[in-house]
């Protein structure tokens, strides 16, 4: 096995598995109509609130695909050979989550237009909306894949997963949603664009490690 | 420097006999200093201009709080050394420690909202430091919940302590997010400790109560780490001896 | 002291009932982790004795 038909086996295996990032997919819907059913359907509580909506049901849903990305090969036994195959295991890690990224993210992000137009966002805020979510969600999926690593021996890790991880994705909500705010106001937003980018900068070189050593653990 | 102290740490053996001596002691003088403060800042430090004598919260909200951001900063070490070194007794430290952790938290969370009623009119406020002791104690619940859930006891202890140091890598992240977070949303109050200087009668009592609330938890951790190492090592011949020979 | 009187020092003002429900809470949940972790290692060293004797005798 290579880096690069590892690379190849994962785009075909999303491939065949649409559904996962279909069931996230409907999950993000759900999560948002949920807002205007539960709070209110009016304009004037759905726009300034739709950024942090949007940012919630992106957060709850990234951690659901990811929670089973480990899954499927870890039942199978493929996960210990990517151990023992003696490439480096947080690179693949890295690749792993690299395609699911764009199988979860690129629907999403197609999605985003229409969806905020159904909470009333105008297109400028709808710019910087996409902005966050490009430079945020890779923090997401990085944060999680150590939740999913960790959990991945456990039959109903989700919940789990969900507890411990949930708490470390504060700060990316609270930079974008603060980052919209601050464009709903007309005020500058480039900081806190570039705290986001840091953190998913460093969480680029933390995660993947920690997610290997969670998973040499669940193997063995 | 000499590290030797810090290797015979790492020994089971060594640290139940080393806490066997230190554990009273820490407690005995935590306990005093604990109840001297706290007795002082109840009854003789003298009331608070604006606030009147609901101040006086202060002399166990601050201890308990400053007492739950240790306890994950020691988290976050011991897993940086468990995972590094490998370390027999950081898994048992950061066993031991957790709970004292949510504990701390929740004592800072509760008297922080009672302290928040009589003075912002209101129980629960978005305070940044009441949030982020709440995102401490969901912090600590966290680990404490993977540390139950998982039965493997190797997994489980490398899952605490990767947790632990994520945790302590994105603790000051956290911290300045709901900061910076809360200043772009609080309306216009004025924060608990918000006085430049306190007078010398109210601070000493707060110092004498936190650094007794640091021995009070400092030995009920070493004794959480002693029932620890006797369920880790019960097969080994020390313990057995120190049982038969030293037992209840 | 700060208060003349017994019953000044329990009103606190009339913020008595915050102060007080503070500390009473505290020391509960104080007590509570000192008895809780001291007995359980009392009970595990029990438990390891009983083990050891009954492993001894056979």
């Amino acid at each position: 096995m290579t880096y690069s038909s590892f690379f190849y086996s994962e785009i075909l295996a999303i491939f065949r598995r649409k559904q996962d990032a279909v069931n996230a997919l409907v999950f993000f819907l759900l999560v948002i109509t949920l807002f205007p059913l539960g709070v209110s359907p009016s304009k004037e509580f759905l726009q300034p609130a739709a950024g942090g909506i949007i940012w919630c049901a992106v957060a709850l849903a990234v951690l659901m695909s990811v929670e089973g990305m480990f899954k499927e090969d870890y039942n199978d036994g493929s996960l210990e050979q990517l151990v023992v195959s003696g490439l480096y295991l947080p690179v693949l890690v890295l690749l792993k989550l690299a395609v699911h990224w764009f199988a979860i993210m690129l629907p999403l992000l197609v999605l985003t237009p229409i969806l905020s137009q159904m909470l009333f966002i105008n297109w400028e805020i709808l710019w910087v909306l996409i902005l966050t979510l490009i430079l945020g969600s890779p923090a997401l999926f990085l944060i999680g894949t150590i939740g999913a690593a960790l959990t991945v021996s456990l039959r109903r890790g989700a919940v789990l997963m969900l507890l411990i991880i949930l708490p470390f994705y504060l700060p990316v909500i609270i930079f974008s949603t603060g980052a919209i705010a601050a464009a709903q106001v007309g005020q500058p937003y480039n900081g806190q664009l570039a705290i986001l980018g840091a953190i998913s900068l460093m969480t680029l070189t933390l995660s993947p490690i920690m997610a290997a050593v969670s998973i040499k653990a669940s193997v063995n | 420097m000499n590290w030797i102290w810090f290797h015979k740490l790492g020994s089971p053996k060594w640290f139940f006999q080393w806490a066997n001596k230190w554990s009273k002691f820490a407690f005995v003088i935590g306990l005093v200093m604990l109840v001297v403060g706290i007795a002082w800042g109840l009854g003789f430090a003298p009331a608070d201009y604006q606030q009147g004598n609901s101040f006086r919260i202060i002399y166990i909200h601050v201890p308990s709080a400053i007492l739950a951001q240790s306890c994950y900063l020691g988290l976050g070490v011991a897993g940086l050394v468990s995972l590094v070194w490998r370390m027999k007794m950081a898994p048992v430290f950061i066993k031991a420690v957790a709970p004292l952790g949510a504990v701390m938290a929740v004592i800072a969370l509760i008297s922080g909202a009672i302290w928040g009623k009589p003075t912002w009119g209101a129980w629960w406020v978005w305070d940044a430091r009441l949030t982020s002791v709440l995102i401490l104690f969901l912090l600590y619940m966290g680990v404490i919940a993977i540390q139950n859930s998982l039965d493997d006891m190797q997994l489980a202890d490398k899952a605490v302590a990767v947790i632990s140091v994520v945790g302590l890598i994105n603790l000051p992240i956290i911290k300045y997010s709901v900061e910076w977070w809360n200043t772009l949303h609080q309306p216009a109050t004025f924060t608990i400790t918000a006085k430049p200087a306190m007078p010398m009668e109210m601070w000493l009592p707060l110092l004498l109560s936190t650094l007794g609330m640091y021995g009070f938890i400092a030995a009920i951790a070493m004794w959480r780490m002693q029932t620890e190492v006797l369920v880790r090592e019960h097969r080994s011949n020390w313990v057995k001896k120190e049982i038969l020979d030293n037992g209840i | 002291m700060a208060f003349e009187s017994i019953n000044e020092f329990i009103s606190m003002g009339t913020h008595g009932p915050y102060v007080w429900s503070v500390y009473g809470i505290s020391l509960i949940l104080l007590l509570g982790s000192y008895f809780a972790s001291v007995k359980a290692k009392k009970n595990q060293i029990k438990r390891l004795k009983q083990r050891y004797l009954r492993e001894q005798k056979s």
